[in-house]
């Protein structure tokens, strides 16, 4: 962290309607190939932003917002994956869906990790006994795994780095998903974790006179080469995040409740650079960019704020453009009439068939009009606009009638055939005398 | 010859409308997920607003032919030109290609015309 880095950006994270109250980002990851952060709020919203302006982007529901909070968002090369506690959603980063899983076996999720099979492969967990393996290109699940532990936290290194509610962090094979090996990280629960290259980092929580959680005052690391634990880290403060840095391989930020960051190198912990953010409550989350060069914050008031050198932040190193809307080619004003033809507005080029073809499907355009039953005439109030009443006639709303055999009536032998014109001509003054029998 | 390219158009036009129509706001797709706001179909909805129920700076109905069809046309020929399509309470908004549209369109219709006795 470079001694000009400085809080950049500060945006309220949008309220979930117009007039409600805000809420707190539930969970949030930097995007690996587009300039963009991604959230999700209580209400099963994903929202993205955009830049050191954190201009907001697209925004779509990815589950209904009974289903709770959104759990955890990755990012791959065709789109975003929002975890929900019953559903997986997948969309384009522009918002559209991709697909959507509700499954028998979701009951409470609350993590994801890519396997073995690069990003196009996820595994899910949570507070339940099956894990399940989701093929992101079909959208479909592939495989149920019983687990005896149930996960809250997971986190892809050289392992699936999976965090139980009792402060064990298990490393998971990513092609079998067998424990290979089991950490006892913290001795109450694990608040924060994350994995990459040769480390795990965690933060949690200890029971205190039986009774109170509290932060532990340190960082704890496992050596993946060695497959065993390093001495903690002293953070004085209470580590509540962490995160490795994405480039320098031996180098953790970690981040207490009150906003103190330190950049510590594992292998010489002594050496720490310290910073402040400037909170007015706690801080809830932290995220740093796969760049290294951005790091985004949350607290409890429901802001994002964003630090990095005003200078150089960027959150990825090749950025992909982001898509935006077309802008209009400024269209000529037409002086529309009565008599402007509609193809004043020309056709753009094609190839393609056009959505207007209309399939080969039989049409009746002749039938004679429907004739209504006089007791449901009868039946009908009378109105400046019409008559009305309720729909007695036996038929659904919109009832498509055949009104070809219905009027045939009783006639037997045959007749000339009869023009459709003096078919329903006959059909009216027929209509006409049944209500004056009735008058009469 | 215009006069029969003009009611070529019109025809053109008319199809596309009746398409929509008989897509959208269906009661059998009531509780279905994919018309609903995280529902695949969910852009159809919000392409109808943007076509039809246009508004200005002041929440005044805008009737501008030229944008509906320049619009109908776009999803006619399913151009790869993008609009930003916002649900009613500002909440969600998507980047969708008339491309894409055209899609949807062609898959709800599909679907209504196999469960249609006649299709």
């Amino acid at each position: 962290m470079d001694g000009d880095w400085d809080e950049v950006a500060r945006i309220p994270f949008p309220p979930p309607g117009v007039h409600a109250l805000p809420t707190p980002v539930t969970t949030m990851t930097f995007d690996n190939s587009q300039e963009l952060l991604w959230t999700g709020n209580d209400y099963g919203r994903v929202t993205s932003f955009l830049g050191t302006e954190m201009q907001r982007y697209t925004s779509f529901k990815a589950h209904s917002a009974a289903d709770g909070p959104v759990r955890q968002i990755l990012v791959n090369e065709k789109g975003v994956l929002a975890l929900g506690a019953k559903d997986v959603h997948m969309a384009l980063r522009r918002g559209l869906p991709l697909w959507h899983i509700r499954h028998d076996d979701i009951i409470d999720l609350r993590c994801m990790s890519f396997t073995s099979k690069g990003t196009a492969e996820i595994i899910v967990a949570g507070l339940q006994d099956t894990m399940l393996v989701i093929d992101l290109n079909k959208g479909e699940v592939v495989k149920q795994i019983a687990t005896e532990h149930q996960y809250s936290i997971m986190k892809r290194g050289r392992y699936i780095c999976a965090a139980t509610k009792s402060g064990i962090v298990n490393l998971l094979d990513p092609v079998s998903f067998a424990v290979v090996k089991s950490w006892n990280a913290h001795s109450a629960l694990i608040n924060d974790m994350d994995a990459q290259h040769d480390f795990i980092v965690t933060c949690g929580y200890s029971l205190r006179q039986g009774q109170t959680y509290m932060l532990d005052p340190f960082l704890n690391v496992f050596d993946i080469k060695q497959m065993s634990s390093m001495p903690p880290i002293p953070f004085p403060a209470g580590a509540a995040y962490v995160r490795m840095h994405p480039r320098m391989l031996t180098t953790s930020i970690v981040v207490s409740q009150s906003g103190q960051i330190h950049v510590v190198d594992l292998m010489n912990p002594n050496t720490s650079n310290v910073r402040q953010a400037n909170v007015m409550s706690y801080l809830s989350m932290f995220e740093i960019a796969p760049s290294g060069e951005a790091i985004a914050l949350t607290d409890a008031d429901c802001c994002i704020h964003l630090w990095g050198s005003p200078s150089k932040l960027h959150f990825v190193d090749l950025a992909t453009p982001i898509e935006f809307a077309t802008a209009d080619d400024h269209a000529p004003q037409l002086e529309w009439g009565p008599e402007t033809p509609l193809n004043s507005v020309g056709l753009p080029f094609y190839r393609e068939i056009l959505a207007s073809a209309w399939p080969d499907l039989v049409s009746d355009v002749g039938a004679p009009p429907v004739r209504f039953d006089p007791e449901f005439l009868a039946g009908l109030k009378a109105a400046d606009f019409g008559s009305y009443g309720r729909n007695t006639r036996g038929l659904r709303r919109n009832q498509a009638e055949d009104t070809r055999n219905t009027h045939r009536g009783g006639n037997t032998g045959l007749k000339a055939p009869k023009f459709l014109s003096e078919k329903a001509r006959e059909f009216v003054i027929s209509d006409s005398r049944v209500s004056d029998d009735e008058t009469d | 010859g215009s006069e029969l390219y003009r009611e070529l158009e019109n025809g053109r036009i008319a199809r596309l409308l009746m398409k929509l129509g008989t897509v959208n706001e269906r009661q059998e797709f009531d509780g279905d997920r994919a018309w609903s706001e995280n529902g695949e179909r969910y852009m159809l909805k919000l392409f109808r607003d943007y076509v039809f129920h246009q508004v200005d700076g002041n929440g005044n109905p805008v009737l501008d032919m030229g944008h509906m069809l320049r619009c109908l046309n776009r999803l006619d020929a399913g151009t790869e030109e993008k609009i930003c399509l916002n649900s009613r309470d500002e909440q969600t908004s998507f980047v969708v290609s008339y491309k894409e549209l055209k899609k949807q369109l062609a898959n709800a219709f599909s679907e209504l015309q196999k469960s249609c006795k006649s299709g």
